[in-house]
């Protein structure tokens, strides 16, 4: 049981960090932006490079992340938002379109190996008959950190304000004297950097792959639909559903039923047990589990 | 008058080079991808084979030539280069590839194109069905993982786990493990394929931990088995009195960090002949370091054989080069000892070793 609650909170946490950054920047500019699980990947296969460099790897992963946001927010003034101009369908498929590209890049420089950081020994910790890893341990609490001081920003201080504001009613922030062009910015810039942080974090945990960012795509999107599109929170709850329908599936035995001891499904269904429960959970609740600020397009 | 004498000598001398053509044959092998550390080995063993054949005078007269084509470790991307070998480089015989989810149509091709294929890393059951002109070089997995369950219930193990990749190979393995363990009256606990490539087997691994199992029975490709086996190392599985069983270990331990499979016990192939120390010798020599898996002396023997054939044959047609391997491979001491093919042109005899890792690759 309490292996279980780990495993759920690791796989929730890789999944939020991200989640949160696709709802919050569609909260804000109204489309699904593909490409942000390719910053993911990017931000591993930067850390990755500046700890091979000789960079401690907590050094390595700051960087990247602010290089990630970076790009973020020089892809979003350059491409999105002329896309934008001319709809948010044109725009989500432009994403789509730059994330093969990214894919492409990412297969140019780091090769189709999956690669590894350089890491200590890591033997487990037990707990409570659970077993995790150091690596694991403080992965997840740089995580939800990073999470406590999203929801903070968001919440407590005047951007965040403006954040809702632009959210709520962009023509009223505007005319209030809210910049919003800024405000989107720094928003992007933060999404960047928290998928960079849930890129390298997956990471260190498992690997670094070309097609990380790919995999991660379908469950992401459904946490955040899950949470209602455009609240950032709710995407958080909604990765926690996700991680505990993909986690639930692969430990039940199913092997008394058919009379066998063991028979579990393989772990590759997990992912299609998170869209059984998106489209039922759709079916009941069309705007999502959690109320949002935005509706959606 | 002179320009006809010139005429006839550069007419002569072109005949001379047709007759003393040099041979070109292709290799589709994965020098990337999970099996990249595998794929260059085999690469060594054929680059050590060609250098001696041609230094012993090349064959038929000619200079011996090998095309290596990168497979990617991707079926696709496989079966381009073997039609690329096929179409533009026009080759007879193609060996090749490693994995029997890709050796497998890479072979269907090369027999529909009346090309001869060699098998030097596949053991797949299924290998057996590509057809006339399709040879392997190493004893399939019936034979080998018959081998594997006699060990394990010689060693007192009577549940075992099992976990190999989802496809031709470990599907083979993992069914052939499965009649052979039980046959002998051992327990199969929880048998389980998993999906190639993935960045993490932790789901996997706890599921086949809950059978609280005798022994771990495993076979994976370099990449994949390194994760696997680090997973496992973390999630403290197969610490204990479990251990962890290797079938190919060389295969599953290549790209593995020694920390993480210090204690692991397992089979290989007998990869080296009573001829085939000179090859080992060779081998050493030329790359500094003993061999890094059990799979580069095929891809030489391959080579040899291949040579044997066409020596044999007088000519370099793939129809030819065929039936003389059906006469070479009749009795043939290669450097991984005795390459006698069977009716379907399959290795009949295989010799296994028991290992285990204790810092390095030691006999048991």
């Amino acid at each position: 049981m309490i292996q279980f609650v780990i495993d759920v909170v690791i796989r929730s946490v890789d999944l939020a960090l991200i989640a949160i950054g696709l709802s919050s920047v569609y909260s804000l500019i109204r489309f699904p932006n593909v490409t942000l699980v390719q910053y993911a990947t990017t931000g591993a296969l930067v850390a990755l490079g500046l700890q091979m460099l000789g960079l401690p790897l907590i050094v390595a992963g700051l960087l990247a992340c602010v290089f990630v946001g970076a790009v973020a927010v020089v892809l979003n003034v350059l491409i999105f938002e002329r896309l934008l101009t001319a709809g948010s369908a044109i725009a989500m498929i432009g994403s789509l379109a730059l994330s093969m590209v990214f894919s492409a890049v990412f297969l140019v420089t780091a090769g189709p190996r999956p690669q590894r950081f350089e890491l200590d020994l890591n033997p487990p910790i037990r707990f409570l008959g659970a077993r995790f890893t150091d690596h694991q341990l403080i992965s997840v609490v740089i995580s939800a950190l990073a999470i406590a001081a999203f929801a903070l920003i968001l919440f407590r201080t005047d951007l965040g304000r403006c954040m809702r504001a632009t959210a709520t009613n962009p023509v009223l922030a505007r005319g209030t004297g809210i910049n919003t062009r800024r405000v989107t910015n720094v928003v992007v810039f933060l999404s960047g950097i928290m998928a960079a942080l849930g890129g390298i974090g997956i990471s260190v945990k498992g690997e670094m792959s070309a097609h990380l960012g790919m995999e991660m795509l379908l469950p992401i999107f459904a946490a955040a639909i899950l949470g209602g599109l455009g609240n950032a929170l709710g995407a958080a709850l909604g990765a926690v559903v996700i991680a505990v329908a993909e986690t639930l599936v692969t430990n039940v035995n199913f092997g008394p039923l058919v009379g066998e001891s063991f028979l579990f499904v393989p772990a590759a269904y997990a992912t299609a047990a998170s869209f059984l429960l998106l489209v039922i959970v759709l079916l009941v609740r069309p705007h999502g589990l959690f109320v949002s600020e935005v509706k959606r397009v | 008058m002179r320009k006809l004498i010139v005429t006839a000598a550069l007419l002569a001398a072109t005949s001379i080079v047709a007759q003393a053509a040099d041979v070109t044959i292709g290799a589709v092998l994965p020098l990337s991808g999970a099996s990249a550390t595998i794929g260059d080995d085999q690469r060594r063993g054929i680059e050590l084979a060609v250098e001696e054949v041609n230094a012993a005078g090349g064959v038929l007269g000619g200079k011996l030539n090998v095309i290596v084509e990168d497979s990617g470790g991707r079926a696709p991307s496989a079966l381009d280069a073997a039609k690329k070998l096929v179409t533009v480089d026009n080759v007879p015989a193609v060996i090749g590839e490693y994995s029997s989810g890709i050796t497998i149509p890479v072979g269907q091709y090369l027999v529909q194109e009346k090309r001869v294929h060699l098998n030097i890393g596949s053991s797949s059951g299924l290998v057996r069905q590509l057809g006339e002109g399709s040879f392997s070089l190493i004893g399939l997995d019936n034979v080998s993982s018959g081998f594997a369950a006699q060990d394990v219930i010689d060693n007192g193990w009577k549940k075992a786990a099992v976990i190999a990749p989802n496809n031709a190979f470990g599907q083979g393995v993992v069914t052939q493990f499965e009649k052979a363990f039980t046959a002998l009256g051992g327990e199969i606990t929880t048998a389980i394929l998993y999906t190639e490539g993935q960045t993490t087997y932790r789901r996997e691994l706890q599921q086949l931990e809950r059978g609280a199992p005798d022994v771990y029975v495993y076979s994976a490709y370099g990449r994949e088995a390194a994760t696997i086996s680090r997973e496992a190392f973390e999630l403290g599985i197969g610490a204990g009195s479990s251990p962890w069983y290797a079938i190919y270990l060389s295969m599953c331990t290549s790209d593995s960090d020694p920390r993480f499979i210090q204690g692991q016990v397992g089979m290989d192939l007998n990869n080296i002949g009573a001829n085939g120390q000179a090859y080992a010798d060779a081998y050493q020599a030329k790359y500094g370091e003993g061999f890094r898996s059990s799979f580069n002396g095929y891809g030489y023997d391959a080579v040899k054989m291949l040579v044997a054939a066409i020596e044999k044959a007088g000519s370099a047609e793939p129809a030819a080069i065929s039936a003389a391997l059906v006469e070479v491979g009749a009795d043939y001491e290669g450097a991984t000892g005795p390459i006698v093919f069977d009716a379907d042109g399959q290795r009949s005899k295989q010799p296994y070793e028991k290992l285990k890792i204790d810092d390095g690759i030691k006999p048991r």
